[in-house]
Order: C-alpha cells, then structure tokens, then sequence
C-alpha cells in the first residue's frame, strides 16, 4: 500500500508538473507602429488554482508573449520577448480580490473588486496590449505570437524544473505597414 | 608518495636499476585528513541546517516552503542523486575493468563496497518509507472535517461583521448624502452642514463624517476639495489620517465603484470608510461625504486573527503537496546523505585496506624483479603502518643479503677462474711431465690420469671412472692396485715402490709412490698415486757403475801391466843367448805375455775411454748432412751390403756434437754390417715428431736379429754378443745418446732383423745457423 502511494505520488507529480494541453486564444494586430496582443485562457485554469486564490495566496499568471518569425526547415527565430504577469490576491476579511498587471515588470493596471467573475476576467485575459514595435519587422512577411502561461503557486509534489506550461497559444499574422 | 603507479601507490623512487618514478600526484581528498575533517564538519552543518530548517518550517510561509524551500530541497536532492549515481557508477565500471585486468583486489573491494551499500542501502529505504508514511498520515491529520468548519465559519463571522459595519457606515453616508444635496457646499456659513452631521456622530452611528466639494483640478479631472469635518469625542484622541479619505473622495467623484476602504489605527483599531456623492437636485454632483466609523482594537485584532487563521489553514491546504513533498524531500536528503556517506566510506574503506595490500604487492613483484632498492611509503600509524615498516625492514635485510650474496658470487667466481686457471695449469703440466699422476676417488675409482701414466702402464685412457682394482687387475699392475686399496697409515704415507713392466719386450723400471688425500675432517677422500719411469735413472746409475769400474779397472790394471811387459821384454833379452829351445820357449811365453798386456792395455784403455768420455758440445746441426757424410765412408768397403736411406722431407736443426753422433751412427752402422754377415740390406731412416719435439733416426738391417730378452742388456757395458769386442761399443752409443737429452731404443725390424732408434730432441724455437759437418 505504501509502495502503490509512493508510485501514484511521484507519478501524480509530473504529470500535474507537466500540465494539460491547454489552449490560449490568442490576438494579434499591427497596427500605428505596434503589435497589439490580446489574450483569453479559459477559466478552467482559474477554477483550478480557485482554492489557492479564495485561500488568500498571491497568484500569479504569468503570459511569457514572444513574437516570432517562421523558419523552414530550422527553428523559428525569435522577434522580441515580453512578459506580462496578473497577480490576484484575495482579502478574506473584506471579500475583495486585489488584482494587478505588469508588464515587463511594469505595472499597467491594478484593481479591487469585490466581484469574482471581474477577477476571472482581469486574470485569464488582457486585450490589444501593445506589446511590441514593428520596426524590426518586414512588411508582408508572416509573423506569430507564441503566449505560454505559467501560474503560480505551484501544486505539485516536487519541484521538476522542465514542467510544461499550463497552457499555450499562436496567433499569425502578415505585417502590413 | 615515492614512485607510484598510479595515484594510490606508495612507493619510492629506486636510486638505479628501477623504471623511473612517475611525478607525484596531487594527494586525494580522501587521505588528506584536514579535508576529510572539513568535510565532515560539512556534512554535520547541512544536517544541522536542515535541522534547523525543519524546526522552523512552520514558521515559515507556506508559499515559501512550497517554492523556494521545495526548490532548493529538490535541486539538492538532485545533485546528490546524480553524484550517487555517478560515483556508484564510477566504482561499478572501475571494478569490471579491474576485475578485468585481474588487478589484485579487486573483487575483495567490490565486495566490500557492496556489503557496505547493501548495509547501509535497506535500513535507508526502510526508513524512507516509514517516515514518507508517517508524513502522509501526519499531513492527512492537519485537515478534517470539524477544523474546516470551525475555522469557515469564525472567519465568515468576521467577514459578516467587516461587511455589516460597512454596509452601515454606506448607508449612514448615503443618507448624509440626500441631506447634504440641497446646501451649498461652497457657502461661507458652515453651520447647516455641521448641525447636519452632528447628529450621527453624536448617537456614535460613525466616528468621524467628512465633507468634501467636487472642485476641477490643473488637468480637469474631478478634485475632491475639504469642506468640514465632525468627529467623535473617541476619535478627536486618535490620530487619523486624512489623506485616505481625500483618495476615497477623489475615487468617489471619478465614479469608481470602489468606494470604501479600511485604514488602520495607531490604537490598533481600524477605521472603516465609506464614501456617497452629494448630489444636487438637478443630480449633479456638488460634493462627497465620507463616513468613518472605527472598529476597537481588540474587534479589529479578533477578527483579523480568525481571517488570518482561516487562510493559513486554507492556504495550508492548498499548498498540501508541496509541503508533504518539501518533507518528504527532508526525508529523501537524509537518505541520499546516508547513502552518499556509505558509498563514500565504503570507497574510503575499501581503498583504506587495500592500498597499502597493492603498494605491498607492487613492491614485492619489485623487488621479486630485483629492484631491491624499492621501499613502500608509511602513510598510517595503524597496524598497516607496521606491516610496511616490516616490510621495508625485511627488504633491507633482503638487499643487504644480496649484496653479500653478489660479492660472495664475485668472490667465488674470482676463485674459480683461479682455480680453474691452476686447474688448466696442472692438466697442462701433467699432460706434459714425464711422470704418471693417477687420482683415486673414495668409492675406489680412477678419478683422473695423465697421459704419461697411460703411457707408463700401458693403460687405455678410457679407464677412468673404472675402479681401481678392475683397472690394475693385470698381474704387473697389482702393486698399484694393493697401493689404491691400502688402508692410511696414521702420521705415514705409504712406502713406496718400484716394479718392472714389459713394454712390447722393452723393461721398463717404475717407482711407484701415493699419497692420502684428506678433506676438510681429515677423512680419507681419495689418494694420488704417482709413477715415475726410473729406467734411465737405473740405467745411468748402472754406467756410472760401470764407469767407475772401469775407471778403477784401467788404473789397477793398467799400472801393473807395463812391468810386467818389460820383465817379459827383459826376460827375452836376456834369453836371447839361451840354446834354442830355451830360447823359443822364452820367446814363445815372452811373446805371449806381452802380446796378452797389449790386449790388456788395449782392453783398459777402452775402459779409460768410456770412463773419461767428454761432456757433446752441442751445436745445431744438419742431421741429413750429417747422415750422409758418414755413410759415404762405407761407400766401396762392403760389395753385398747397401745401405739405403730413407730421410723425411725437412728435418729441423739439431743441436748436437757431430763428431759424438757420427760415432755412434758408425757403431750402429758397423754392428748391422757385422750381424749381416757382410751381406745384407741396411736402412737408415729420419722422422720427425713435431708433437713430441724429437727427431727420430732409424737404422735397420735385415740380419737374424737379436732375442728379445738380451735387448736390453745389449746396453749395458761389457755385454756383447760377438766372439769379439769390449761390449762397450752400444753402452757408449747410449751414453752419447743420453747426454744430449735422448734415448736410444732396439727392436726387431720387419719382416726381419734389428732396428735401433735413436731420438734426439729438436727445439722448436729459432736456432742459430746449423754448423758446418765435415
């Protein structure tokens, strides 16, 4: 018995580690000199660190945004990089979630509410955040966004330092100045 | 570490003769004994820290232990994972290949390294799976079902109350509001406004009402402007801040929904505040009233304590993996640290009681290979630390042994070569001297004999190894066989003894002498037994003999003789007037005595002559020329008799007195003409033996011969075998003979006759030039 919940342990820890093969939809719009990126994670993910938000923990989703050119036969190149991390945390006394995002370790909005849906929102999705220039990209030439979420904190039995990302999602488009 | 082979050995460097010492590595880890100490001290420092870590863990935020205790703990546990697996590894490989190369030892360190892993390996596991249950139970335990409720509905008691007072200090504010809408709020007279909001702070239903007027700021945005403010006597005595309230009206007249908030107190109380825009009747906003009433210290600590209990719990419960994985992790470091420490005593061990083992083996295939100069280097006070000492000591003693050995050696084979050099010196002179030298062993056999015995005795040179008494089984020998088998007389030798032995019917004399060999215990281990051929010395000691004989022959008869012819003389004469008859008996008896004197004086002067012959005046000479000159003094004496001559090709210079040999040449020479009978073959012949060093000269006749047994007397003076003669004739022949260092042999010729051989001995040397013969 012990034998079989010591497997199940070590075995329940990658595979929470790894995470399941979520999809972010993901937007993207060059436009006035910027790559607006816009974001949306289902709520499944909120629903699954729900008791970690509710229990007065600091979370955090963290959508590391890399904007990428496709390469044939190679591996794709790499534009540029961006990091945008929402953070809630719940007041238990008051009922109310603090909620804030950064950007790039700036911070670009905060808000209270008392109003779970609106944290729901604030936290699995942020919109035309411009994100990017378009000055090192070619005009007609394909591009993607690549967002791959990772939260905070972690659940898993062990820290396994090669886990996959919670979630992940592309969006191409052509630039076209 | 002296000449090592590799990093363990401990060996120093030879001071010659030895493979050269390879450069000293760095010393391990392992036998430097400040690191193993400084290691050690390491390892109890993490455990204490970990210790320490553990004790405090519940002090510590979940989400702290839940991500950077858990990481640490997981790249620590990783690493040492990943090193035990290496070392584990490493030591596995290293004991195939080592098993492999058949290197000594290596299967008694393999097991000893597995005996320490497997003892050390089970009790870890064991423990690692007890204590990850007991783990699991005891988290289990935090969490259950009363707990969860107690602590939900404490807090949501507490959060009912937070949001009761705040609904109340809304609607308290919101009613002040609708009172407030109809004034101005910008009129100088303040007293309607204040009366207005005396009256809840009074009943005490808020602490503290502000007003504020909604004025435009610098960028056009609503500005929340102070207006009048009414505070409980309670709140006059605490500082309040009103800077809060200014942000909370400022948000309230930007229309933002958030429209309360909590600010602490010095007191340890807290203040709950609301905000409600005053709106005009035309619904305009002319200003925003905040509301404050405060919380007590010890409502606010209680509420707040129960809020922080229920989150901690849940917050625990949330984090329930990480942290059962952040003590199992604990538990899994323990366990890898036992494990690494085993692996790495076991090792340490192993190489511990191994090492000095090899560097003892290596040294010894050392010093088995001669490199006696090899030493092992004592690293350790133990008893290993003796065993090298004991070690080096017998090494010493074993390279002073060989030292000793090899100048023994050195010695011995200086006293070899000596006596092997005195060996050859003897063989050679006995293979050269006259005398017969014959060893006889313990077991009675003929140890050695020189060709002078074999030749002495007549004897096969095969017969040694043969026993003495098979050997000198022969009737003339058994004088030497009753002297190989006498018994030692103590404080004697044996007396010696001469016999006779018949050579091809030549007589030889032989004195016969032996000695005792004794070894080291004076025990009789063999004896010498010498002869020497005494023929010549007999025969010379016979004709010195005769030579005084005659000598005193010639002077005693000699002196009477002359008187006697003149008294015969004297009597003719006087009888030379007798009648006749008288007168020739007297000349008859006169004539006959002194014919008979004439024969006498003849006779002694013979004798005076072989007594008083003089010493040969040796000269090289042409023995060939020499032959020839006297030969042709028969040439026309003798028709029926020739003489035929048989020289050999070249004949080296002789040193001889020419005049003595020709007169022996012509004695021989005569004596076949006369055995002949005056008709006859005579044959001079000459050899020469280049190994014995002598000219050989032969002279034969095919006359009737002469018997054996008077051969040898035929040289002995006065001894004749002629009706005739003095029977001095051959005994001078061997007088000159012998006196120029020769011999002179008779034998019968073949078919038939006499042969007389002469030898006369030839140097091999340079010669001065040969002397004229005439």
């Amino acid at each position: 018995m012990m034998r079989i919940r010591l497997l199940a342990l070590v075995v329940s820890a990658f595979v929470l580690e790894a995470g399941g093969p979520r999809v972010v939809e993901v937007g993207a719009v060059a436009r006035d000199g910027r790559v607006y990126v816009s974001s949306v994670v289902s709520n499944d993910l909120v629903e699954e660190l729900g008791d970690a938000i509710q229990s007065g923990l600091t979370t955090t989703f963290t959508y590391e945004v890399a904007l990428r050119r496709p390469v044939s036969i190679w591996f794709d190149r790499t534009i540029s990089e961006a990091s945008v991390a929402v953070s809630v945390q719940h007041d238990t006394l008051t009922r109310r979630y603090q909620m804030s995002r950064s950007v790039d370790g700036r911070v670009d909005d905060s808000k209270v509410s008392e109003d779970k849906a609106d944290m729901r929102r604030f936290v699995t999705s942020f919109d035309r955040l411009p994100l990017f220039g378009t000055q090192d990209l070619e005009p007609n030439v394909e591009y993607y966004v690549r967002v791959r979420v990772r939260t905070r904190p972690r659940t898993a039995w062990f820290f396994w330092p090669w886990g996959r990302d919670a979630a992940s999602g592309v969006a191409r488009f052509t630039f076209i100045p | 570490m002296p000449w090592t082979r590799g990093s363990t050995t401990s060996l120093r460097a030879p001071s010659s003769g030895a493979p050269p010492a390879p450069p000293r590595a760095r010393r391990p880890f392992r036998d430097n004994p400040l690191q193993v100490l400084l290691g050690i001290f390491a390892l109890i420092a993490a455990l204490a820290g970990m210790m320490t870590l553990l004790y405090r863990s519940s002090r510590l935020a979940p989400d702290f232990l839940s991500e950077f205790v858990l990481y640490s703990l997981s790249i620590v546990d990783l690493t040492m994972l990943v090193g035990l697996v290496f070392v584990l590894a490493r030591s596995v490989i290293k004991a195939l290949v080592e098993r492999k190369r058949a290197l000594p030892f290596a299967r008694y360190r393999a097991k000893l390294v597995l005996a320490l892993l497997g003892m050390t390996i089970v009790p870890a596991v064991l423990v690692l799976l007890v204590g990850s249950q007991l783990i699991f139970n005891s988290v289990d335990r935090w969490f259950n079902a009363p707990m969860d409720e107690m602590l939900e509905s404490s807090q949501r008691i507490a959060s009912d109350y937070y949001h009761e007072r705040q609904r109340q200090v809304s609607e308290e504010a919101a009613r002040l509001a609708r009172t407030l809408g109809p004034m101005d709020l910008a009129a100088a007279d303040l007293g309607p406004i204040r009366n207005a909001l005396a009256a809840p702070v009074n009943d005490r239903r808020l602490t503290l009402v502000e007003v504020y007027r909604i004025g435009a700021g610098d960028d056009g945005t609503p500005q929340a402007v102070p207006v009048v403010d009414v505070a409980s006597a309670a709140a006059a005595g605490s500082v309040v801040s009103h800077a809060s309230s200014e942000r909370l009206a400022t948000r309230a007249a930007a229309g933002q929904p958030d429209t309360w908030t909590r600010e602490p107190l010095d007191s340890g109380g807290e203040l709950i505040r609301t905000a409600a825009v005053v709106r005009k009747p035309d619904g305009t906003a002319a200003g925003i009233v905040v509301g404050s009433v405060e919380l007590t210290g010890e409502m606010a600590l209680r509420a707040r304590r129960m809020t922080k209990a229920y989150e901690s719990y849940t917050q625990l419960r949330v984090l329930k993996r990480p942290l059962t994985g952040v003590y199992l992790s604990f538990f899994l470091m323990v366990t890898l640290m036992i494990l690494v420490s085993a692996t790495w005593m076991g090792l340490y061990l192993a190489k511990r009681i191994t090492r000095p083992v090899r560097a003892l083996e290596a040294a010894a295939r050392e010093i088995g290979a001669g490199h006696f100069e090899y030493r092992v280097e004592r690293e350790t006070a133990d008893e290993f630390g003796g065993l090298v000492d004991a070690f080096n000591s017998m090494t010493d003693e074993l390279a002073t042994s060989r030292r000793r050995l090899e100048q023994s050696s050195i010695d011995l084979q200086r006293k070899h070569a000596e006596v092997e050099e005195r060996r050859r010196f003897t063989e050679a002179v006995l293979d050269r001297v006259a005398t017969g030298v014959i060893t006889i062993d313990a077991s009675g056999r003929v140890g050695t004999m020189n060709p002078a015995a074999a030749r002495l005795l007549n004897l096969d040179p095969a017969v040694v190894g043969q026993p003495a008494a098979t050997v000198f089984a022969g009737p003339d020998l058994q004088p030497l066989a009753a002297m190989a088998a006498a018994a030692p007389i103590p404080g004697r030798e044996w007396p010696t003894q001469e016999i006779s032995l018949n050579h091809g019917g030549r007589e030889v004399q032989l004195a016969l002498a032996a000695t005792p060999l004794h070894g080291d215990g004076r025990t009789l281990e063999g004896r010498v037994l010498v002869v020497d051929d005494v023929t010549p010395l007999i025969r010379a000691q016979k004709v010195a003999a005769w030579r005084e004989v005659a000598r005193r022959l010639a002077h005693e008869i000699k002196n009477p003789l002359t008187p006697i012819q003149l008294c015969a003389q004297r009597l003719q004469r006087q009888f030379a007037a007798a009648p006749d008859p008288v007168r020739a008996l007297v000349d008859e008896c006169t004539g006959t005595i002194v014919g008979e004197v004439d024969s006498l004086k003849a006779l002694v002067d013979e004798f005076s002559q072989f007594a008083r012959m003089p010493a040969p005046r040796r000269v090289p000479t042409d023995v060939h020329r020499l032959l020839t000159s006297t030969l042709g003094l028969y040439e026309g004496l003798f028709q029926q008799v020739r003489i035929q001559t048989l020289f050999a090709v070249s004949l080296p210079p002789v040193r001889l007195d020419a005049d003595q040999i020709r007169r022996v040449v012509i004695n021989l020479v005569d004596n076949a003409i006369e055995a002949l009978n005056q008709r006859g073959l005579i044959v001079v012949e000459t050899r020469h033996d280049a190994a014995m060093g002598v000219v050989r000269i032969l002279i034969a006749d095919d006359g009737p011969g002469i018997a054996p047994e008077e051969r040898d007397k035929l040289f002995m003076p006065y001894y004749s075998t002629k009706k005739r003669g003095s029977g001095l004739g051959l005994a001078i022949v061997r007088r000159i003979v012998a006196e120029h260092g020769g011999t002179v042999e008779v034998g019968p010729n073949e078919p038939r006759g006499t042969r007389f051989t002469i030898e006369l001995p030839c140097g091999d040397g340079e010669m001065p030039p040969v002397a004229e013969v005439t």
